[in-house]
């Protein structure tokens, strides 16, 4: 199997404070990935950290075995829905073009091809009969699908989604998991921040069990299983915490300087 | 009046001038200011135009002479300075940035003070007319200075056209500019850089003191009227332009009086129009949409006790008095008549003398309302397992507000039910 997502030692920090310890973590392609963990566990953190949003404290990443710089194109992201201001003044099709801002390049505006797969991708996900609706008007599950149709317009190879199902009702959740089965069975990986632990084996077919470490990525049926779980979610470990809390209050960089890198 | 006359034929060549550049600058400012708008930065405006001041004052000094260039430099620089600083503090130091901003700007703001009067002591002749700067004169906008601050309003708008895509995308979403690997940090400090030289030209309008008013109310009162970001900028352009007209006129007709004050009443009487006329987010419509909301509850209601009193006897076309329906539920007599009226009108009930009686229209749709009443106090007992002796406030509110969608969603969903949790009969058509 060839990987999608390589993350190799890799450790985040706040304000000096580790919110992610020494993720090592590989993920093959076409996979439909859950990345699961309580609240504060550094699920957002670990995407970010990967699309090179956030500046690693160590580590490295590499996306389809190449630096994440040259294959940019080929990867997308999709924040958290509660990361914007909906009171922008933009359309549904406005933001769904922004997807296609990456293939534009500096300076140029969308031309009508851009629009058309703009169209496309709104049709995909249901939206067609809100195309012009200013975007504050939508309900939460119809943010969510617009949010999706501009990651979908970047016709990228490998996304990462900050929680799609947060806000969203039962049968627009149903209809975003049938669309990224259909985006994996086209050999697209997709890695997706998820909360709700009732579908987790319903939906992926791999999983990443964090809790700021790794407890456990796999397989869903051999890696999510009760022992993985009660690790996971019921295991503090309070040294732990403790240890980044005093970095965070002593000004301890997280790294000493000076040392071997990749 | 004749001065208007005179004004607006443009004839006198300065005239001209001073309107020209003055709608320059204001439209240019009003057009960057927008971008500071939509990144919620406003105060970082106010802070980078008090901060310009010690600029002017040290190009002066610097160049000797009022050289628009030598101030331009100056203030530029101290305006960037401003910035990195509170950049700095809110990063290094527990300072948030607020304060951060509030201590730069009154630091900048005293030294460019200190540093005016100084000038203003020494003597030097060429000074006169550098205290403009506080308070803006845009009757001072002729020759020279007009041609330097019109290239520079020019190569702003420009440079806001050819990067919009980019600067709209970074105000909407930052962390997914990042992710599609736009340079985030170079196209800030290219904005940022555009800010500190639209409020640089447009102190010569409007003055250090007021310039944030020209840079954000334009945007802010253009944001009541559009949902659509390409029509908010030109409508904030224009707001713009017309307040540096006027504040053209005003200092032509009355040399002593400083612009910026002017500039600043006219851009917030347009902005406080906004507020209250803007249709949709205006004050006026939502009282007005507050206002229908709650007549058609009165409507809704009256129809509702109607229809109850012809259960009762199984006869919905009886008239009622005014009095049998307060016996069910209170109202002034007077409101209830005006409701009642009002019902006549649209032609949901019939008046006979003194009695009311429901249409068949007036029946249907209180059968409707009190259809759903019953169904979602059935829905909240069933699926939400709230006691039956709480649900009824709920169901009151719902009941005006379900769409005919919903409505049908929830009559499938719970299959047609036959009677509500306090077992009255739930009325179906036909």
């Amino acid at each position: 199997m060839n990987t999608a997502l390589e993350i190799h030692d890799l450790t985040v920090a706040f304000d000096r404070k580790p919110v992610l310890w020494n993720i090592d973590l590989m993920i093959p392609q076409g996979q439909l990935v859950g990345v699961i963990g309580p609240n504060g566990a550094g699920k957002s953190t670990l995407i970010k950290a990967a699309m090179g949003i956030l500046p690693l404290s160590s580590g490295y990443v590499r996306m389809f075995d190449k630096p994440l710089e040259d294959v940019r194109e080929r990867i997308s992201y999709v924040p958290q829905r509660e990361s914007v201001d909906w009171d922008f003044p933009a359309s549904v099709l406005d933001v769904v073009l922004m997807g296609r801002y990456a293939k534009l390049g500096l300076f140029k505006r969308p031309r009508k091809a851009d629009k058309d797969v703009a169209m496309d991708c709104i049709k995909k996900v249901g939206m067609e009969g809100f195309i012009n609706r200013q975007i504050s008007q939508l309900s939460g599950g119809q943010q969510q699908r617009t949010f999706l149709a501009r990651a979908l317009a970047q016709q990228a190879d490998l996304y990462f989604m900050d929680e799609p199902f947060a806000g969203v009702d039962a049968a627009t959740e149903k209809a975003i998991v049938t669309l990224l089965r259909e985006m994996t069975d086209q050999k697209k990986t997709v890695i997706v921040v998820h909360h709700d632990l009732q579908s987790v084996s319903q939906y992926f077919d791999w999983v990443v069990m964090l809790n700021t470490r790794l407890v456990a990525a796999g397989p869903t049926d051999t890696t999510f299983t009760a022992q993985n779980l009660e690790a996971t979610y019921g295991g503090k470990l309070t040294l732990l915490t403790d240890v980044a809390d005093l970095m965070h209050r002593e000004n301890y960089p997280s790294r000493e300087e000076n040392i071997f890198k990749p | 009046m004749n001065s208007l006359v005179e004004f607006l034929s443009f004839t006198d060549p300065n005239v001209r001038y001073v309107a020209f550049g003055s709608v320059l600058l204001t439209a240019s400012s009003a057009i960057v200011g927008s971008f500071t708008f939509l990144n919620k930065k406003s105060l970082v405006g106010d802070a980078i135009a008090h901060a310009v001041l010690p600029g002017i004052c040290l190009g002066f000094l610097l160049a000797g002479t009022k050289n628009p260039v030598a101030l331009i430099a100056g203030a530029f620089i101290t305006g960037w300075i401003s910035l990195v600083l509170v950049e700095f503090i809110t990063t290094k130091t527990r300072i948030k940035e607020d304060t951060a901003i509030g201590l730069i700007l009154s630091v900048f703001f005293g030294i460019g003070i200190l540093m005016l009067t100084v000038i203003q002591k020494s003597g030097n002749a060429a000074q006169s007319g550098l205290d403009h700067f506080l308070f803006g004169k845009a009757a001072a906008l002729t020759g020279n200075d007009l041609v330097t601050f019109g290239i520079v309003a020019i190569v702003l708008i420009a440079i806001v056209l050819v990067l919009f895509k980019e600067f709209s995308l970074l105000a909407f979403d930052k962390d997914y500019a990042r992710s599609i690997g736009l340079p985030v940090k170079r196209i800030e400090l290219i904005l940022t850089s555009l800010i500190v030289l639209a409020v640089v030209i447009g102190i010569q309008a409007v003055g250090v003191v007021l310039m944030a008013a020209i840079l954000i109310t334009p945007a802010a009162a253009a944001r009541f009227w559009t949902d659509k970001i390409s029509v908010m900028f030109l409508l904030a352009s224009l707001f713009g332009a017309i307040s540096g007209l006027s504040g053209a006129f005003i200092s032509y007709t009355a040399p002593a009086m400083p612009t910026g004050p002017w500039i600043v009443i006219v851009i917030s009487t347009i902005a406080f129009i906004s507020f209250f006329l803007a249709p949709r987010r205006g004050v006026i419509s939502r009282f007005v949409r507050q206002a229908n909301i709650r007549k058609t509850i009165n409507d809704e209601n009256v129809l509702k006790i109607l229809y109850q009193l012809g259960e009762e006897n199984q006869n919905f076309t009886i008239p009622r008095l005014p009095d049998e329906i307060i016996s069910k539920r209170f109202y002034d007599t007077q409101v209830l008549v005006s409701i009642l009226k009002r019902l006549h009108r649209h032609g949901y009930v019939d008046k006979n003398e003194n009695r009311w009686a429901l249409t068949e229209e007036g029946r249907n749709r209180a059968q409707r309302i009190v259809k759903i009443h019953r169904l979602w106090e059935l829905y909240l007992t069933t699926y939400m397992h709230i006691a039956p002796d709480h649900v009824h406030e709920d169901a009151d509110t719902i009941e005006h507000l379900l769409t005919p969608e919903l409505e049908e969603r929830l009559e499938q969903q719970l299959g047609y039910p036959k009677v509500d949790p306090h077992q009255s009969n739930i009325p179906y058509n036909n």
